[in-house]
């Protein structure tokens, strides 16, 4: 008996789990068969079945992330969803029964481009693009559909609106556009600085020799006093020619190992404005700062041109402090810290007449300058933005009421493609 | 030091598309030369026919014939007549023609126009007068240094000597500090050679020269510039050698590459490098800087070999 006790329980084992294999089986089939996820109750008044679906199609609408809002004929509002009364900042009670030109558009009456009234006429979906509204400062952007629900006899009864802000999607793509336009400008730009070289340099040449030998061509004092402006105008050409083609250039570079704070300080050096000694200037150096990758002339570059723009703005600052009898002193301050184990961070901070709000968004592109003409090429940001991009860092600003920060992100080791 | 209006016994040929540019040149070398002008190389060919030149100056790029191809022509045919070409555009991008047509001088197009290293060099080219740093000075040019190394040590002291020197009295001594100390170890240590063409001396040991070997080196300053020149007897630098440095370093490897760094370093950061050579008696390495970014354009190729 005692040796079949084994086999004994092996069989009761088997018989186990068979009865549960069968019995799991079983339940999946029956969850099949009842081919229903949600459980409805099995009887339900037709009331609630009605409070139901509602509930169901209101989720929907809420979740929509365009904003929705269903007019009548007189514009009344009769629905909204969330996404509309977050985009017009109120609660959805208050918004039935307004007319949708009061909300959104905060108007009085109906808006003259408006494409409800559109549908209601013609009983089509219309799409009106480039909705600008002004806020404070800014421009904002609307895209908006509207979509007929007619009744039984194809009236246009009610109007869906549809609304989306596209304000960011539009400042992106105009910024695509711009750096498309930027690129070709720049390749066009490359091809004839380097033609004007010749040119110029037979003007400036020729200039050269009527002042060396004015006898040898019968001039006098007046006529020298003009070729030297022609020396001068070709010579300033010729920079601004310079400057071009070191933004379309191709890469002919050199990588040395440098400590960014002698650097800065040498930069610092070669700066010189009027007035520029009664700035305070403060630095403030991280003395463990590791030396660094990078091609030593074009950084030296990019420093002394964020440098020059803090001291010109302290400098115009003062002026316009002096004019008003009021009292200001200038303050620079210059400071480099280990960002991360990989970078070091450079910024250069001024209280000068900061940046208009206007005019952020563009002080990177090329020409763009503030300074009158003759006074700056507008080139200088945009240079020091594709040096520093080339060594693969990153050069922004900030401003914080008059105080400009700028700061330039640099990699320790060689990492652009510079 | 070059005087000015004295008249020389050379016939010049200025090749180049652009009028104003023969003009330039042709009133600023009229004083001293005889000078005609071609505007394409085509009609510069015919030129040469009639008259002989002791000097053809011809852009690069011309509609026709390019300045490159017809100065092989001329080379070819007018054996005695020297030749340098002249071009608005980067001459680094013309390195690789220079090999190939042996060109040893192309002169920048810059603005304003240098007329005094023109000078220098057409002067040097015409009478094989090219060594010496006086003779790329202005008429207002003044020596200042001029010394001998016989030794490794003395090589320190004496570039550290000039380079206190130049900031002392200019304020800046520019990248020379750098490239200075590139070529005076090129001509201790890689100029003298075994008769069997092995380098006599290993870098970065003190050494002591033989009587016979010897380095000079001269600073000097002028109005618009200061510059420095390290000179040995050796004369082992040949054209070609310097060539293939130099495009080497522009096409490849850059600064990493030890093989003619100090050659490559010399070009980028000083703003002229000058190498007059007399094959097996003398190699002279000249480094400028222009006050104030004087002349604005690209860098020039001037390898002299007699």
């Amino acid at each position: 008996m005692i040796q079949l006790l084994p086999v004994l329980l092996i069989v009761l084992a088997i018989g186990c789990a068979y009865w549960w294999v069968k019995r799991e089986t079983q339940r999946r089939y029956e969850l099949f068969d009842s081919d229903s996820t949600i459980e409805v109750p099995k009887k339900v008044t037709l009331d609630e079945q009605i409070r139901i679906s509602k509930k169901e199609l209101e989720t929907v609408f809420d979740a929509i992330t365009e904003a929705i809002c269903i007019i009548d004929k007189k514009f009344t509002i009769i629905r909204v969803n969330k996404s509309y009364a977050a985009l017009v900042g109120q609660p959805i009670k208050k918004l039935l029964g307004k007319h949708c030109y009061q909300t959104l558009w905060k108007r009085d009456s109906i808006c003259s481009d408006c494409p409800a009234s559109g549908t209601f006429l013609s009983g089509e979906v219309v799409v009106r693009k480039g909705i600008r509204v002004k806020e404070a400062d800014e421009n904002k952007f609307f895209e908006m559909k509207t979509y007929p629900v007619s009744d039984e006899t194809g009236r246009v009864v009610h109007v869906i609106e549809f609304t989306r802000e596209v304000t960011d999607e539009k400042r992106i793509s105009e910024q695509l556009i711009r750096s498309e336009k930027l690129a070709s400008i720049g390749i066009m730009t490359a091809g004839i600085a380097h033609e004007m070289n010749n040119p110029l340099s037979g003007i400036s040449g020729m200039a050269v020799n009527l002042l060396e030998m004015p006898q040898k061509y019968g001039l006098n004092e007046r006529g020298i006093e003009r070729v030297r402006a022609i020396l001068d105008s070709s010579a300033r050409a010729t920079s601004i020619m310079r400057d071009l083609l070191y933004l379309s250039r191709k890469a002919d570079s050199t990588s040395v190992l440098i400590s960014i704070n002698s650097l800065i300080i040498k930069a610092v050096e070669v700066i010189h404005y009027p007035g520029m000694s009664e700035i305070h200037q403060r630095f403030n150096f991280e003395k463990s700062l590791p030396l660094i990758h990078c091609d030593p002339a074009k950084i030296e570059q990019v420093i002394i041109n964020v440098i020059s723009n803090a001291v010109q703005s302290i400098l115009e600052k003062k002026q316009i402090c002096l004019q008003n009898n009021i009292s200001f002193s200038g303050l620079l301050l210059i400071s480099t810290q280990l960002q991360d184990e990989e970078n070091i961070l450079i910024t250069i901070s001024d209280n000068g007449t900061g940046i208009p709000e206007a005019n952020r968004s563009r002080i990177f592109d090329p020409f763009f300058s503030t300074r009158p003409p003759g006074q700056g090429t507008g080139l200088g940001l945009s240079i020091s933005h594709k040096i520093i991009e080339e060594h693969g860092g990153r050069i922004f600003f900030d401003c914080i009421d008059d105080v400009t920060v700028f700061s330039i992100v640099l990699p320790i080791e060689r990492k652009g493609y510079y | 030091m070059v005087k000015a209006n004295d008249r020389l016994p050379y016939r010049i040929l200025v090749v180049d598309d652009e009028k104003a540019i023969r003009m330039m040149l042709v009133d600023f070398l009229e004083n001293r030369y005889e000078l005609d002008t071609a505007d394409t190389g085509e009609n510069a060919l015919e030129m040469l026919k009639q008259k002989k030149y002791d000097l053809v100056i011809s852009d690069i790029n011309m509609p026709g014939m390019s300045g490159p191809e017809l100065l092989k022509v001329v080379r070819k045919e007018y054996k005695g007549t020297k030749t340098a070409l002249i071009t608005a555009y980067n001459i680094d991008e013309y390195i690789t023609i220079a090999k190939e047509y042996e060109i040893s001088n192309i002169i920048p197009k810059t603005v304003p126009f240098n007329f005094a290293e023109l000078d220098s060099l057409i002067y040097g080219l015409l009478t094989g007068d090219i060594f010496g740093l006086d003779r790329y000075l202005l008429d207002d040019g003044m020596m200042m240094e001029k010394h001998v190394i016989k030794s490794s040590r003395q090589a320190r002291e004496i570039r550290e000597n000039i380079i206190s020197l130049f900031v002392d009295k200019f304020g800046t001594c520019g990248d020379m500090k750098l490239i200075l100390d590139e070529i005076i170890t090129n001509a201790i240590y890689h100029a003298p050679l075994r008769d069997d063409g092995t380098e006599k001396y290993q870098e970065f040991t003190d050494i002591d020269l033989e009587p016979q070997e010897y380095i000079y080196v001269e600073c000097g300053y002028d109005r618009e510039k200061y510059a420095v020149s390290v000179t040995d007897l050796q004369g082992r630098l040949t054209k070609d050698t310097v060539l293939y440095k130099i495009d080497r370093q522009i096409t490849g490897e850059g600064l990493l590459d030890d093989s003619g760094r100090g050659l490559h370093m010399s070009r980028l950061f000083a703003d002229r490098l000058i190498i007059n050579i007399a094959p097996n008696r003398r190699t002279e390495v000249i480094l400028i800087n222009y006050f104030a970014n004087k002349y604005r354009g690209y860098k020039p190729l001037y390898i002299n070999e007699l």
